[in-house]
């Protein structure tokens, strides 16, 4: 912003090389602190002392989630089996209008899948059968939308019958085979629909192949989006599984040679791309997870909204080591995390 | 119809009594008003937050910013952001900001030289407030150094320009009456050039302050009450026993007051916008403005140039007229607070036209009975002229 300049401001060149840098002074340190985690981490300090970016802690109890459980929280629904010997999959999901608190001090009024963001992380085996009950007890209609195999009357999206647009108080049940394997995700497709995804109605949606992907030690789902918190359709915090920071004021601990899966879903609204990158390693990656032959191996991937794919590495050595958007502002915005490496 | 004049005074109590039926009534009006909670259907669903961000201090490794919450209801910050990372911070004295109050929000910021950086505060309420740090530079703390900075900006600004042009009295002392009466008529254009562009100072500077204190009614407030009071104070001086030297002696001096009203503000405007860094050097806009200034000296000597002043009376003129751009630039760079700067405007505007509305009588009564409407015309225009051309120079 340039702001035009006045026949006075000219004024001042006359002594502008007079005035050296004043003599720095130490401000006074005293006052009530804020914005600063109540326990600093080494990690969350510069080298030269000074705080790097982040916020402290929000109320994970307040908020009713917390990320550190989303991380490996996997719903696997009511499960039962068919006459013909097929499993079913029962799933109820509840939208519900409420405040989240997204970074200290400030509480985003959220609309949630069963009160968190993301949603819970739906996990079922291709061929399943699949009953997800959808209770509106929000003010706004809402749907979900799955991505992946199902019949147009169960997309979720106005205009394909009662499960386009479930009204508030009303329920619709999905019903539908899951497939294809993969990652995936479901949101909310209601018309506005940038703003119905933006205030947090969506989640990750795990369709395993028959007979499971190869071991691994741990597995963890990461969702990645943003908070446009004053509503200007930018976004002003951006998160992995919801809290902005969260892994970076609690590090994921995981140990030398353990074998991770990262399920990582980019529902990102407002931005045109998101990103990871893993600090210090390479991981084999499975775009949207419906191969089991890895396409690459890197240490950073792009990925547009609704974008995700499966990561598999392990560390080698131990110590702390980042993960975060390599779309850095991102990162300084929230959307960093450290992974704490133990023997 | 019977006149007011005439009319009886009614008895004191009676009065005092019907003057206070409304006061009750109004009472009882907003009794009833909060009683029944307001009206219903109108109270706003999101909150009415003002915070304004009146000025910010660099030092190395740091930002503050000084805040104050100009809105309806309390405040508090939630979050900085500095383009675009989320630092942590701390407030003094506290992050709920009550109305009015101020606080000052300490970030440390590896900030770099020469660089812009944008702030973004939150409040509680998710709503974002910006301050743009143009150019990033150390803030300039009260030093024997940068106290001597400012000096020589206000002595280049202000004094030395007016010295120069007032070292023209013993060449113009020789011009008949005619051409005198021109000079007085540039002198009046040159003050409604610089009265006006005060007033679009203070109208800008009116914009950086809280809402509440009503900034453009602050100008008036200023403005007007100087002018008048300006106008009692000569008003008396002409009605005494004094001579037409002294009187055009009390015209100069209020036009070196003027000047030095207008000059302090634009002291304030100098060290303000050094503060905030927007600099622009080149060697010619500092002679661009002691030629443009020059004539403010002018402007003081011109009613007196057919008597003899002594010496120091012209040195004291001159410095009243020139030296408050020093002091303002101290202000300006040290303490910089809109609520003054607008005070300060609105008061060089109200002195500036009063001194307009002198130098017109003053010229009407060397007109005589017959008047020489074009030599006025000419004048004022050219004082007009004057500047903006010179302005040319510096804009």
């Amino acid at each position: 912003m340039k702001k035009s300049l006045t026949r006075r401001d000219f004024l001042k060149v006359g002594g502008l090389g007079l005035l050296g840098a004043g003599g720095a002074t130490a401000a006074a340190r005293t006052g009530s602190t804020v914005g600063r985690p109540s326990h600093a981490p080494m990690h969350e300090m510069g080298h030269d002392g000074g705080p790097l970016p982040g916020t402290g802690d929000v109320d994970t109890d307040k908020n009713g989630f917390d990320p550190a459980q989303v991380l490996t929280d996997f719903d696997y629904g009511a499960v039962s089996t068919l006459a013909d010997g097929r499993t079913l999959r029962e799933y109820e999901i509840t939208v519900i209008n409420k405040n989240i608190e997204v970074v200290p001090g400030i509480e985003f009024a959220a609309w949630t899948y069963n009160g968190r963001i993301p949603g819970p992380t739906l996990r079922c085996t291709e061929g399943d059968l699949l009953r997800i009950t959808l209770i509106n007890g929000s003010n706004h209609p809402h749907s979900m939308h799955f991505h992946g195999f199902h019949p147009g009357v169960m997309d979720g999206v106005p205009g394909t019958g009662p499960g386009g647009s479930v009204e508030p108080g009303a329920s619709f049940t999905y019903e539908f085979d899951a497939g294809p394997f993969g990652l995936h995700l479901y949101h909310c497709h209601v018309f506005p629909l940038a703003r119905h995804i933006a205030k947090g109605l969506y989640g990750a949606f795990i369709v395993d192949p028959k007979g499971g992907r190869p071991a691994v030690d741990r597995e963890m789902v990461m969702v990645m989006s943003g908070f446009d918190v004053d509503f200007d359709d930018v976004n002003d915090f951006y998160a992995v599984n919801g809290i902005p920071f969260y892994y970076q004021n609690h590090p994921i601990s995981i140990r030398v040679n353990e074998k991770i899966r990262v399920y990582l879903v980019n529902i990102l609204e407002f931005d045109l791309l998101n990103s990871f990158h893993l600090h210090a390693n390479f991981f084999q990656y499975y775009p949207t997870g419906t191969s089991l032959t890895p396409s690459e191996f890197t240490d950073t991937v792009i990925q547009g909204q609704a974008q995700r794919g499966v990561l598999e590495f392990s560390y080698r050595y131990p110590g702390m080591y980042m993960f975060h958007a390599h779309v850095t502002e991102f990162a300084e915005l929230g959307w960093n995390g450290m992974f704490a490496v133990t023997e | 119809m019977e006149p007011q004049a005439t009319r009886k005074v009614r008895l004191p109590l009676r009065t005092l009594a019907l003057l206070l039926v409304p006061v009750l009534l109004l009472a009882v009006v907003i009794g009833v008003f909060l009683g029944s909670g307001g009206v219903p259907d109108l109270q706003s669903a999101a909150p009415v937050e003002s915070l304004n961000i009146e000025r910010y201090v660099l030092r190395r490794g740091s930002i503050d910013l000084q805040v104050r919450n100009s809105g309806p209801q309390p405040l508090t910050i939630a979050q900085v952001v500095v383009n675009d990372a989320v630092m942590p911070f701390e407030v003094e004295p506290t992050a709920s900001l009550g109305r009015l109050a101020r606080a000052r929000i300490h970030i440390e910021y590896p900030w770099s030289l020469g660089e812009a950086y944008g702030i973004t505060v939150f409040s509680g309420n998710a709503i974002p407030f910006g301050v743009d740090i143009p150019v990033a530079f150390e803030t300039p703390q009260p030093s024997g150094r940068t106290f001597l900075g400012f000096t020589l900006i206000g002595l280049y600004v202000g004094v030395i320009p007016v010295f120069l042009g007032i070292l023209w009295f013993p060449a113009l002392r020789q011009l008949g009456r005619k051409t005198m009466s021109f000079l007085l008529a540039a002198t009046a254009g040159l003050l409604i050039f610089l009265g006006l562009d005060t007033l679009v100072e203070a109208l800008e500077a009116a914009r950086g302050v809280a809402t509440a204190f009503q900034g453009v009614g602050l100008i008036g407030i200023g403005a007007v009450s100087t002018f008048l009071l300006l106008e009692a104070i000569a008003g008396r001086e002409s009605t005494g026993p004094s001579t037409e030297a002294s009187q055009r002696l009390a015209v100069a001096m209020t036009i070196a007051i003027g000047i030095g009203l207008h000059n302090l503000g634009e002291g304030l405007a100098i060290g303000a916008a050094y503060n905030v860094g927007e600099i622009s050097l080149g060697a010619f806009l500092v002679v661009g403005f002691i030629i443009q200034n020059i004539t403010e000296g002018l402007g003081i000597i011109a009613p007196v140039l057919h008597y003899r002043p002594r010496f120091g009376r012209l040195a004291a003129m001159g410095a009243i007229a020139g030296a408050p751009a020093i002091t303002g630039a101290w202000i300006g760079g040290f303490a910089p607070s809109p609520l003054f700067a607008v005070l300060f405007l609105a008061i060089g505007t109200g002195a500036i036209f009063q001194v307009v509305h002198q130098i017109g009588r003053l010229i009407r009564t060397d007109m005589g009975p017959r008047g020489l409407p074009m030599t006025v015309w000419a004048g004022v225009l050219t004082g007009m002229l004057l500047l903006w051309l010179t302005g040319l120079w510096i804009k």
